[in-house]
C-alpha cells in the first residue's frame, strides 16, 4: 500500500494544520490554568460552609434518588453585601491601588524618561538595574522594608543621626508603609513599558516643537506626554490590576487598620475557614477587575494597529 | 522702503548680507565637524549646502536652527547675533528630513502649532493656517492625521508648518529626499515658486547635486567641514575650482598632465591619454612643467565616426558601452591606452541614420573653450 492511498479527511486536515495547533496552545494553557480553577472557585462560592473536609457542601449530592440534588445558593454573595466590611475593603483596595498607581507613574515616568535619554551605552546597564531586584525574592525585599521603616529602623536611625528629626517617625504598620512597599515593588512594571515607548520616540519631534517656538516644559506636556500615552496606559494597568488584590505588602507593612481585599480574602480562608465566602470575595474582585482589564486590552489593540 | 534689488547681491559690496556665519567651528570630542567656516547669505536667497554625507552640512544647518552649539565663532541674522539664543526663540524655522510631523495632531493642528506658541488670537491663527493649506494645496486634508497622508502630502504639511510663522530664514534638511524622482522634480519647482512668492530666505541641505543646481541661487560645496567653493550653479558646473568639486557635481572626464606653456590656441597639456598636446582656452599662472588637470564634461565631448576636420584635441577610441537615456545616450569610450572616457550625445533624430554602436571605432573631440583647467 502506497502512502498516497491513505486519505485524510478534509475536516481533519483543516482542524490540525500548524497554524491552528499553534494558536490552540495558549488557549489550552488558559483553559487548564485559569478557566478550570476559576470554575472550581465559582462552584465553592455557591456552596455552604460546613465543618468537614473539604469545608463546604458538595454541589451535587445523590442520597437515595437516582438524580443528583443540586445544592447551590447565593448566600455567600448576599452575606458580602450585608456586612459593610467587604464593601469597605473593596473601596479601600481601589483607593490604595489608584493612589499607588499614580505615585508609581510619576516616579516611573521620571526614571524611564531619564534612561531613555541617557547615552546609548548606558541604557542597557540602567535598565538592568531596574530589573535587578527581581533576582531576589519578592518576600525578602518586602521584609527588608520592615528593617528600613520600623521605629528603630535604618531610616529613623539615619534621620536622627543627621539631626533632621528628634523622635522616630512612625511609618511601619501605617498606610504610608503600604504605599512605599507597593510603589517600590511595582516600579519595574511601570518603567519597562514606559521605557519601551519613550526610547523609540522620534527626537526630531521635540526639536520640531522647539523650532516652532515651544518651551521645553510645554513641549513635554504637548508632545512627549500625549505620544507616550500607550506606555502610560500599559504601565498603569500592569500596576493597578495586581495591586488591587495585593496581600503580602499590606499584611507585612500595613497596620491593623489597613484594609485591603487581599487581606480579607486571606482571613476568610485561613482564620474563618469560610471557603464559600472567601470564594465569593475572589469572584467579586475578579468582576471588578474585568473593567480595567478590558480597557487595557482595548488600549493594547489600539497600540498594535 | 526702497531696496535695490539685484539678482546677484553677493557681487555687490554695498549689499549687506542677511545671514553672516563668522569663523564657526564645531567639534564633537576630537572630531571637527565644522572647521572655521565663514559664509554670507543674502536676503531672499535660495542657498544650497551640497556635499557628501558626513561633510558637516547638516551640522551647520542644525547650528543655525540652534540644536547644536558651536565651539567657536558666531552667527548673525539681520545684524543680530543669535549664537546664544535657544532654538525656541530664534526667528528661524526648519523643515526636517523626516518631516517630524506630530502624529497625534491633525494637519491643521500641526500647522497651527508654531502660531499657538506665539499666543496669537484664534482668528489670526485660523486665517494663517488656511493660507498655508491653500499654498500647499492641502485644504481638503486639514482634518487628517499625518499617518493618513502620502509621502508627498506629508512633505507639504511639513513645509506649510515651517512657513506658517513667516520665519526670517527657513532651513530645509534634505526636503525632497524621501520623494520619488518624478515627484521630487515637480516639488523642486513648487519650492522655488513658494520661495519667490513668500520672499523668505531658504537654506537647503542636499546631497543631490541635480536638485541643488535646479533650485539654488548659489551653492556651497562642502567637504570635511569646510566650504570648498561657493558660487552659482552655472559657475560650479562650468568652472569648478578643483577636481573634487568637478567630480562631485555631475560627471566629468579628467586629463592629468604636465603644463607645457601657452600659445595662440591656449594652455598646452601633455597628457598620457593623448599622443599630441591637448588644449584648453583658459589661461593659468603656474610654472611650465607643473602638474595640472583638464576637466571636461561628457556633453562637451563630440563623438563621431569620421575624423573631425581639426588638428588638435582629437582622441581615438572604441565604444565599450552605451547607456540609452531616451533624450540622450551615454557612451563609454576606451582610448588606446586603456583609459575610459564618457561622452553624452543628444538623440536628436528618432532613429539615428548613422547611429553608433558597440565596438565602433570613434573619434572624440572638444573645443578648447569647453575644457576647464584645474590646478589641484
Amino acid at each position: 500500500m502506497s502512502i498516497k492511498e491513505i486519505q485524510i479527511p478534509v475536516f481533519l486536515k483543516r482542524t490540525f494544520n500548524g497554524r491552528n495547533v499553534a494558536i490552540s496552545i495558549p488557549y489550552l494553557w488558559l483553559l487548564l490554568l485559569f478557566l478550570f480553577p476559576f470554575v472550581i472557585v465559582l462552584k465553592i462560592s455557591l456552596a455552604q460552609p460546613v465543618i468537614a473536609m473539604p469545608p463546604y457542601t458538595p454541589l451535587f449530592s445523590w442520597g437515595d434518588s437516582l438524580w443528583p440534588k443540586i445544592q447551590a445558593g447565593l448566600d455567600s454573595y448576599l452575606f458580602l453585601f450585608s456586612d459593610s466590611l467587604y464593601i469597605k475593603a473593596y473601596l479601600s483596595s481601589i483607593k490604595i491601588a489608584t493612589i499607588s498607581t499614580v505615585l508609581t507613574l510619576i516616579i516611573g515616568y521620571a526614571i524611564a524618561y531619564s534612561i531613555a535619554r541617557a547615552p546609548t551605552r548606558w541604557r542597557g546597564i540602567l535598565l538592568m538595574l531596574v530589573i535587578l531586584p527581581f533576582w531576589t525574592s519578592f518576600l525578602i525585599r518586602v521584609y527588608a522594608w520592615i528593617g528600613i521603616l520600623k521605629t528603630e529602623g535604618l531610616l529613623n536611625l539615619a534621620l536622627m543621626t543627621l539631626g533632621v528629626i528628634e523622635k522616630p517617625l512612625i511609618i511601619m504598620n501605617t498606610d504610608l508603609a503600604v504605599y512605599i512597599g507597593i510603589v517600590y515593588s511595582y516600579l519595574p512594571f511601570m518603567i519597562l513599558p514606559l521605557y519601551a515607548n519613550l526610547e523609540k520616540m522620534d527626537m526630531n519631534l521635540l526639536e520640531a516643537a522647539a523650532d516652532l517656538g515651544c518651551r521645553p516644559f510645554k513641549t513635554f506636556w504637548t508632545v512627549t506626554i500625549p505620544l507616550s500615552l500607550p506606555g502610560i496606559l500599559a504601565g498603569c494597568f500592569l500596576v493597578f490590576i495586581p495591586v488591587i488584590g495585593e496581600f503580602v505588602i499590606p499584611d507585612l507593612l500595613g497596620g491593623t487598620q489597613t484594609l485591603m481585599i487581599g487581606k480579607v480574602l486571606w482571613g476568610e480562608f485561613f482564620y474563618n475557614r469560610d471557603w464559600p465566602v472567601a470564594s465569593a470575595v475572589a469572584i467579586i474582585m475578579l468582576l471588578l477587575l474585568i473593567v480595567p482589564i478590558i480597557l487595557y486590552q482595548k488600549s493594547q489593540e489600539k497600540a498594535i494597529s | 522702503m526702497t531696496e535695490t534689488t539685484t539678482t546677484e547681491p553677493w557681487l555687490d559690496s554695498n549689499q549687506k548680507p542677511y545671514i553672516q556665519i563668522e569663523n564657526v567651528t564645531k567639534k564633537f570630542g576630537d572630531f571637527t565637524a565644522i572647521d572655521n567656516l565663514s559664509l554670507n547669505i543674502y536676503k531672499n536667497e535660495f542657498f544650497s549646502l551640497l556635499g557628501p554625507s558626513g561633510c558637516g552640512k547638516t551640522t551647520l544647518l542644525r547650528m543655525l536652527a540652534g540644536f547644536e552649539r558651536f565651539t567657536e565663532g558666531r552667527v548673525l541674522v539681520d545684524g543680530e547675533d543669535i549664537s546664544e539664543i535657544p532654538p525656541h526663540l530664534r526667528p528661524i524655522n526648519m523643515m526636517f528630513q523626516s518631516y517630524a510631523l506630530f502624529p497625534h495632531m491633525t494637519v491643521e493642528k500641526n500647522i497651527a502649532f508654531g502660531l499657538k506658541q506665539d499666543k496669537l488670537p484664534d482668528n489670526i491663527i485660523n486665517q494663517r493656517v488656511e493660507e498655508m493649506l491653500e499654498l500647499v494645496e492641502l485644504t481638503d486634508f486639514a482634518k487628517r492625521k499625518p499617518g493618513q497622508l502620502s509621502g508627498g502630502q506629508s512633505q507639504r504639511v511639513a513645509l506649510a508648518r515651517s512657513l506658517a510663522k513667516q520665519p526670517k530664514l527657513l532651513l530645509l534638511d534634505e526636503p525632497l529626499g524621501a520623494l520619488d524622482k518624478r515627484l521630487r522634480e515637480q516639488t523642486q519647482f513648487e519650492l522655488m515658486d513658494i520661495q519667490e512668492k513668500l520672499e523668505v530666505t531658504f537654506v537647503i541641505v542636499t546631497h543631490d547635486q541635480e536638485e541643488a543646481m535646479t533650485v539654488s541661487s548659489r551653492i556651497g560645496v562642502m567637504d570635511s567641514g569646510k566650504l570648498i567653493q561657493v558660487a552659482t550653479p552655472t559657475q560650479i558646473y562650468e568652472a569648478p575650482i578643483n577636481r573634487e568639486v568637478a567630480d562631485f557635481i555631475g560627471d566629468v572626464n579628467i586629463f592629468k598632465g604636465i603644463y607645457k606653456g601657452q600659445d595662440e590656441t591656449g594652455t598646452q597639456l601633455l597628457s598620457e591619454d593623448s599622443k599630441s598636446i591637448i588644449y584648453a582656452t583658459q589661461k593659468v599662472d603656474v610654472p611650465v612643467g607643473n602638474r595640472i588637470w583638464f576637466a571636461l564634461r561628457p556633453e562637451k565631448l563630440e563623438i563621431t565616426r569620421k575624423l573631425p576636420e581639426v588638428d588638435f584635441n582629437i582622441l581615438k577610441g572604441k565604444i565599450e558601452d552605451i547607456g540609452y537615456g531616451g533624450s540622450f545616450s551615454t557612451y563609454h569610450v576606451k582610448l588606446e591606452n586603456g583609459r575610459q572616457l564618457t561622452a553624452i550625445r543628444a538623440n536628436r533624430e528618432r532613429t539615428a541614420e548613422h547611429h553608433l554602436t558597440w565596438g565602433d571605432e570613434v573619434y572624440l573631440h572638444w573645443a578648447p573653450h569647453s575644457a576647464v583647467v584645474l590646478l589641484s
